[in-house]
């Protein structure tokens, strides 16, 4: 377990936003997708994810239904607004900006 | 698009919050079975899986609150959690609950229904189009005071100045009137106006037109324009009412327009007016009283005019010296009279804006308005601090409560928050009490019957600041103790209440408070007691003659189309039927009753051959008769008899006071006097009698006996209007008796007014007695407000030293002496607060005797109040309010007294 890394504050909004776009998904199978995706490198903390989801939803850019889950039960399905739709693009050049950044430093000293 | 959602989302949050947190709880509980499931997948069992799906997801409850936060409806359930609290809290202390609410409401509606009626007659203004350019013009008395009248011949000298005034117009002072609508006679309110009106003042009638000045000729058939309130209460609002023919005082009147919804009247003193008669209709319709005579005082005019566009006040200023100093040169003899109403060469230009009623007549007037702005506040400012009060003690008895909470993890803005919302609640609810309460006090004042009708409606203004000031009272006093209480010592308070020492510190909010009460009460009553002051002299005033067994009947002939010498006929006739009624001793017929009568303008011939001065007094038309049945005695000559008739020499009765006044002895047979206005109408004076008390026509309440003088009906241009009889029984079943007989005279007869004389005494007196009974319920209240304070916070100081007289009680302590120890603390503060408040009630005497120096200039039913000390009143005012506090401070005290010291030992 410790070569899984907590997801860094402020871009597991980011991640949500880029998990939910291909699909409408509830809260654990968005936890799921992430630390697969990342080949389990990426470990969701449960008690960020809710509040995100609640924050994104708030801040308009998700918006929630109740839907049938894979086992059949009741799930809350987030999925991406328009205003989220643009808001991930805006996010992953954000990101992409950042980590690059953080590259060349790494890099050259 | 994503505003729709945001709102939408947060609509959601606050309105289903319950959905919300099941939807949250299942959203969770699903995780964790997913979860589960998968470890269950990885070969862990059930139990183990569950475990670890609860280690991984760590704090359930504190992800949700997290979520919550993360919606930004924190602050807000929080908010609900705590009003459902508060609310819960308030329901089970429903006694703290009921008295904070009772005074609140008592405070916000009393005071919003009494100032409203306060308000329509004394602060409304109305909106003129450029009201900058309006002056209002005054000829000066011989002083160079403006003065109230300005004669109808100066008006029209006024009006050739057109190359200063664009318009110039001339209204005259209310006069009481009546009409017959409908087949009823009713009162009325009419004013006497030029054409010029309604244009000079930049304002269109509501419906039809103004009258012109055709119509303003004298001999031109009447028209009136009808005010606007009495179209709509009076005629519901019919507009076929213009054109049509109504009896003003008898005669034919066409109505031809209604005047605008937003103008009342002239003088704008809450008495709406209700008709507009051309100046030229006067004589036409108050028989006697020529127009053109300076020196009238019936139909006082105020001018005002319409400056030029490029004109300035000093302009229109000297302008009008240059008119003055005309008038004189031309006119020396008008200007030579002496007295009251004398008037003088000058003329005084003001800026209509810069006058509310009369140059005059500001000074006192903002002086009553003040006492009452006064009076209203303070009876706020008690309820405020008694809620104060109230709070501040609750908020002393909840430290415990506090503590625990501070103990149990609670912040303190959290508890800051807490107990605010809760005092919030509080006050909200008293202004909700408040708003039924005044509205239901508008009803009830609606319901009294006024001689003059008043535009009441709640005033929205007063009652949205007396609810803002109690929600501030509720906040301030709310918090204070709040953060008070939330310093407290965690470990005394928790450890016993008992061991708290006893706070002997005597500069405390709390007594501050109490002292304050007292004072502010003191004042109040000091208030209040000139107003029933002034309603006692004008009882006293109008009592000195006999009333009890008198009846009256009014009614004019006029309405019934009858000629004059027809009319008199018929009076003699209806005369002789009621005085042939079984038990009647005597009747008479007159016009005008010693409670309503008029002021008139006379010249005294000093005796000297010099020209008299013009003086002012009460005059009633009456017969031979009327002193016997009125029963007031005669003091020197004789009273009217066979001798006067219509072609014999005039005659008159003067009081007592008239001939000390004016003749300068009680025995002033044989002087005489005359008619301002008809310089052909000598008068002997053939008789004294004793004063009797008069209507307040010159309103000087606090000098309630005017000269007056009776002359004979048979020798008076004007009709009799009244009779009056006296029985040896009761009044009642007489005046029943003497409307049979007039019906039995002429059907067609309309009855005015049908009373017995006790009566007609009560409803003159509405006035005073209304307001005395206003500001005297105000004064109650305030005080029963401080005693509730007091009683309060004694019981409170009661209660936390319960278990101090257990021990003193179990230790021999008679329960005189507990008492005594309970109560000489509050005396104390009751005596400070006494003594504070006579010093207050003192200066404010002072200031208003200060401002109501140049009172006494008899503008209509502006009653003009000069206090005079009283130090039997005050000092009985300074008993009272010790008297009440102590005794509200007594009750606790005894229930301490009577307690079983076991109880008190173990009273927690």
């Amino acid at each position: 377990m410790s070569d899984q890394t907590d997801v860094l504050q402020g871009t597991l909004d980011l991640l949500i936003l880029r998990t939910i776009a291909l699909a409408p998904m509830h809260g654990w199978a968005i936890a799921q997708r992430i630390q697969q995706i990342s080949d389990d490198l990426l470990r969701v903390q449960q008690g960020s994810l809710y509040p995100a989801l609640h924050r994104l939803e708030h801040q308009g850019w998700i918006t929630a239904e109740w839907g049938a889950s894979e086992n059949n039960r009741r799930a809350r399905f987030y999925a991406l607004t328009k205003a989220g739709r643009k808001q991930v693009e805006a996010e992953v050049a954000k990101w992409e900006r950042l980590s690059a950044g953080v590259n060349l430093v790494l890099q050259r000293t | 698009m994503r505003t729709w959602h945001i709102l939408r989302s947060r609509l959601r949050s606050i309105f289903f919050r319950r959905s919300r947190e099941t939807d949250l709880r299942e959203e969770l509980q699903l995780h964790l079975d997913r979860e589960t499931e998968r470890l269950q997948a990885t070969g862990l069992s059930q139990g183990e899986a569950r475990l670890q799906a609860r280690r991984l997801f760590g704090g359930v409850e504190q992800i949700k609150e997290a979520s919550r936060d993360a919606r930004g409806t924190a602050g807000w359930d929080a908010l609900v959690r705590d009003a459902r609290q508060g609310i819960r809290r308030l329901v089970r202390d429903w006694r703290f609950t009921t008295a904070a609410i009772l005074i609140l409401g008592l405070a916000i509606g009393a005071n919003t229904a009494i100032f409203s009626v306060v308000n329509a007659v004394l602060f409304r203004n109305e909106a003129l189009a450029d009201p900058d350019r309006l002056v209002n013009i005054y000829q000066n008395d011989r002083a160079g005071r403006p003065l109230v009248v300005t004669s109808y011949s100066a008006y029209k000298e006024i009006a050739e100045y057109t190359d200063v005034f664009a318009a110039t117009m001339a209204g005259s002072m209310p006069n009481p009137a009546r009409y017959l609508y409908d087949g009823a006679v009713r009162d009325a309110v009419v004013e006497f106006a030029t054409a010029t009106y309604l244009d000079t003042l930049g304002l269109r009638p509501a419906l039809g037109r103004w009258f012109d000045e055709t119509e303003e000729r004298p001999g031109a058939p009447l028209v009136a324009v009808l005010g606007y309130q009495a179209w709509t209460r009076r005629f519901r609002a019919d507009p076929s009412i213009v054109g049509r023919i109504i009896r003003i005082e008898g005669r034919p009147v066409t109505i031809v327009g209604i005047a605008p919804a937003s103008h009342r009247g002239t003088v704008d003193i809450g008495l709406g007016t209700d008709f507009w008669l051309p100046i030229t209709a006067v004589p036409a319709v108050f028989v006697n009283l020529p127009p053109g005579d300076p020196t009238t005082i019936h139909a006082p005019f105020l001018v005002k005019a319409r400056l030029r566009q490029s004109v300035t006040l000093a302009q229109a200023k000297a302008a009008m010296d240059v008119l003055a100093q005309r008038l004189a040169a031309e006119y020396p003899d008008q200007f030579r009279a002496e007295g009251e109403f004398a008037v003088g060469p000058g003329i005084t230009v003001v800026a209509s804006t810069d006058v509310r009623i009369h140059p005059q007549a500001d000074g006192p007037f903002m002086v009553i308005a003040s006492l009452v702005l006064v009076i209203v506040g303070l009876v706020l400012a008690i309820a405020c601090s008694n809620l104060a009060t109230l709070l501040l003690v609750r908020g002393t008895a909840r430290a415990k409560e506090v503590s625990v909470r501070l103990a149990m993890g609670a912040t303190r803005r959290q508890l800051v928050r807490h107990l605010l919302i809760e005092s919030l609640l509080l006050s909200l609810a008293g202004g909700i009490a408040g708003c039924i309460l005044a509205w239901w006090g508008m009803r009830a004042l609606q319901g009294i019957d006024f001689p003059f009708r008043v535009d009441l409606t709640v005033d929205y203004r007063v009652l949205a600041f007396a609810i803002v000031l109690s929600q501030v009272t509720g906040a301030v006093f709310g918090l204070a103790p709040a953060l008070k209480a939330t310093r407290v010592d965690l470990l005394t308070t928790l450890r016993d209440e008992g061991l708290q020492p006893i706070d002997h510190r005597r500069l405390t909010l709390k007594n501050a408070l109490i002292v304050f009460q007292v004072a502010v009460s003191v004042l109040l009553l000091g208030g209040t007691s000139v107003f029933l002051q002034a309603a006692a002299a004008a009882r006293a005033q109008r009592v000195d003659y006999a009333v009890n067994g008198v009846a009256m009947l009014e009614t004019d002939l006029r309405f019934a189309g009858y000629s004059e010498p027809d009319a008199r006929r018929v009076f003699d006739e209806l005369l002789r039927r009621i005085a042939a009624i079984p038990g009647v001793q005597s009747a008479a017929l007159l016009r005008g009753l010693p409670m309503d009568v008029n002021g008139v303008a006379i010249v005294i011939d000093s005796g000297d051959g010099q020209k008299g001065s013009t003086l002012e007094a009460a005059a009633i038309a009456s017969a031979p008769g009327f002193f016997d049945t009125l029963r007031i005695p005669l003091l020197h000559g004789r009273v009217f008899d066979e001798r006067d008739r219509a072609d014999s020499p005039r005659v008159a009765v003067i009081s007592e006071r008239m001939a000390r006044q004016y003749f300068g002895a009680v025995n002033a047979i044989g002087r005489r006097f005359r008619s301002a206005n008809d310089p052909n109408s000598w008068t002997e004076v053939i008789g004294v009698v004793r004063n009797t008390g008069t209507g307040d026509f010159d309103d000087d309440v606090l000098d309630p006996i005017s000269p007056m003088f009776y002359t004979s009906y048979l020798q008076s241009v004007a009709l009799p209007t009244t009779v009056i009889a006296r029985t040896s029984g009761d009044a009642a079943p007489l005046v029943a008796a003497m409307q049979r007989e007039l019906r039995a005279v002429d059907i067609t007869l309309p009855v005015m007014t049908a009373q017995t004389m006790a009566q007609k005494l009560e409803s003159s007196l509405a006035v005073p007695n209304a307001i005395a009974t206003l500001f005297g319920a105000l004064g109650g209240l305030g005080l029963v407000l401080a005693s509730i304070g007091l009683y309060a916070v004694v019981a409170f100081a009661v209660a936390r030293r319960s278990r101090e007289i257990g021990v003193r009680m179990a230790l021999g302590a008679r329960s005189q002496q507990v008492v005594w120890s309970i109560a000489r603390g509050v005396a104390g503060l009751i005596g400070v607060g006494t003594g504070i408040g006579l010093v207050l009630t003192v200066l404010l005497m002072l200031v208003m005797r200060a401002g109501s120096g140049s009172a006494d200039i008899g503008i209509g039913s502006l009653s003009v109040y000069r206090p005079s000390f009283d130090p039997v009143a005050l000092l009985a005012i300074a008993a009272v309010t010790a008297v009440v506090g102590v005794a509200a401070a007594f009750v606790p005290g005894r229930r301490a007294a009577r307690m079983d010291p076991l109880v008190a030992l173990r009273h927690e």
